[in-house]
């Protein structure tokens, strides 16, 4: 296929932007829910 | 009106204080001739270059000294704590908009009116023919300037790094505005001068539309 | 969770679909040849972006209205993921243009409006940072994302007259223009795959905004302790 290359980078690149977003907003979630169960166990001792 | 003779009293609170120093005036026209010099060494100035490229230059520097020199208006009255003052003694909070966004405009027309005859030799342009139709053009352009840079500076107010915030947020949004002030300038300064209608409607909508913007939303900008 | 699966597969099949339409379905372009299928991902895109900051701007329309923190998480998750599918628009030009005029860059007028609106959009993100208290940190940055989407038709209008009023060799073939039947289907459906992505990676933003919401909450009961 001519030009093989430039699509094969363009639909590679364009996906790894999804992507890595999409991972992004999943590393940033999992470490806000451990913050709220260590926050929610202080409170409760704290009670 | 309630909204217009407040304005007016405000109005004069501001002009008098920047007038008070003089320096800001002297400042600004010495900061954009600067960088009027400097672009200039980036193309060879033969004639038709100066022609094609000035009035794009002036009106680039116009932004960026707009940006560093509507810093104050809202800085001063955070800093001396007479924000809420201010809120007080007026019904309609539009009115310490409209004061501020008014002197910021004489300030930015002052200033261009200073520099255009320093313009007109350094790149060979006439504008006496012109001159009317020229301060038409910065009228409208100075006052889409002084809207959103008015707006964001009460922004950039409140939030750090507000040497930096308020050019970062105020030149984006101007994009039209220099693109049609350009062109229109160009015009005017052209072998055959014209009065490009286009632009100049342009620029007048662009006004009206964040004026209108900054009259629903502005005074939410002020909340304590 | 039931639903965000059934979402995700959705999306997941819709964009497969799409892509696979775009590669088997579409007729060969006559100038440009394969590489013109990155249009439907590069354009459908734009248009996702385009949506995701209407979003946003109707996101801080009612945060300064409403003054409830739900559509703050609105507007910044919007702004985000419109971001994304802009920056994604910024990739994918260059890589089309490239093989195809030689040239990386054109100031072409919509890849320059784009650029313009991406520069916004940052700006939108970076005010954020620089305000720390939250309530100030919305009402500043909504008032601002008003400003900015108001200023985008502008912008796009202005550059287009601009670079109309001094004809450059013209680089993006325009959507829409002289789109046969099958493309103009195919592009459509592209458009439908790409808005499904969107949703998906909105309503994911939007509940790590909420989960930090309830993060400061927390985080405020504690110190009240």
């Amino acid at each position: 296929m001519k030009n093989f290359d430039s699509i094969f980078a363009a639909y590679v690149l364009g996906w790894a932007v999804f992507f890595g977003f999409y991972l992004s907003i999943g590393k940033r979630a999992s470490s806000l829910r451990t913050e709220i169960e260590q926050l929610k166990n202080s409170l409760s001792r704290g009670k | 009106m309630a909204l217009l003779s407040n304005t007016a009293v405000l109005l004069g609170k501001e002009l008098r204080t920047e007038f008070r120093s003089r320096e800001l005036l002297t400042t600004t026209v010495v900061f954009i001739l600067t960088i009027v010099i400097l672009f200039s060494f980036t193309f060879q100035p033969s004639g038709s270059e100066s022609l094609r490229f000035g009035p794009g230059l002036l009106w680039l520097a116009i932004l960026f000294a707009a940006s560093l020199m509507l810093q104050p208006g809202f800085l001063r009255e955070q800093t001396n704590d007479t924000l809420s003052a201010l809120r007080l003694s007026v019904s309609d909070p539009f009115a310490i908009f409209l004061a501020k966004l008014i002197a910021n405009t004489v300030f930015l027309l002052l200033t261009e009116m200073l520099l255009l005859p320093i313009f007109a030799v350094l790149f060979n342009v006439h504008i006496l023919g012109v001159f009317p139709q020229l301060v038409l053009v910065f009228f409208l352009g100075s006052v889409g300037v002084a809207i959103p840079g008015t707006a964001f500076s009460a922004i950039s107010a409140q939030a750090r790094m507000r040497e930096l915030l308020l050019p970062l947020l105020l030149l984006p949004l101007l994009t039209p505005v220099l693109i049609a002030s350009t062109e229109a300038t160009a015009a005017l300064l052209d072998v055959q001068p014209s009065l490009q209608g286009k632009w100049l409607g342009f620029l007048a909508g662009f006004d009206v539309v964040f004026l209108t913007a900054l009259w629903l939303f502005g005074e939410y900008l002020l909340e304590e | 969770m039931a639903k965000r699966a059934i979402l995700g597969l959705v999306t997941l099949g819709l964009v497969v679909a799409a892509a696979f339409a775009s590669f088997y379905v579409v007729p060969m372009e006559r100038t440009m040849g394969p590489i013109q299928r990155i249009f439907y991902f590069h354009a459908a895109s734009a248009w996702a972006g385009m949506t995701a900051f209407f979003v946003c701007f109707f996101g801080n329309l009612l945060y300064v209205w409403r003054r409830q923190p739900k559509w703050d998480w609105l507007g910044i998750s919007a702004a985000e993921v419109g971001l994304a599918f802009t920056t994604i628009v910024l990739i994918t030009g260059p890589i089309w243009a490239h093989p195809v005029w030689g040239i990386w860059w054109t100031w072409d007028w919509r890849l320059t409006s784009t650029f313009v609106m991406w520069l916004l959009y940052v700006s939108y993100l970076l005010l954020r940072t620089l305000i720390a208290e939250p309530d100030r940190r919305a009402l500043l940055s909504a008032f601002f994302g008003i400003f900015a989407f108001l200023d985008v038709p502008l912008v796009y209008f202005s550059i287009r007259w601009w670079r109309t009023q001094h004809p450059q060799p013209v680089v993006m073939g325009g959507p829409g223009s002289g789109l046969e039947p099958t493309m103009r289907k195919v592009f459509f459906f592209s458009v439908l795959a790409m808005h499904a992505l969107m949703v998906l990676l909105l309503s994911e933003r939007y509940r790590l905004e909420k989960l930090r919401g309830e993060v400061d909450d927390l985080r405020r009961e504690a110190e009240a302790q």
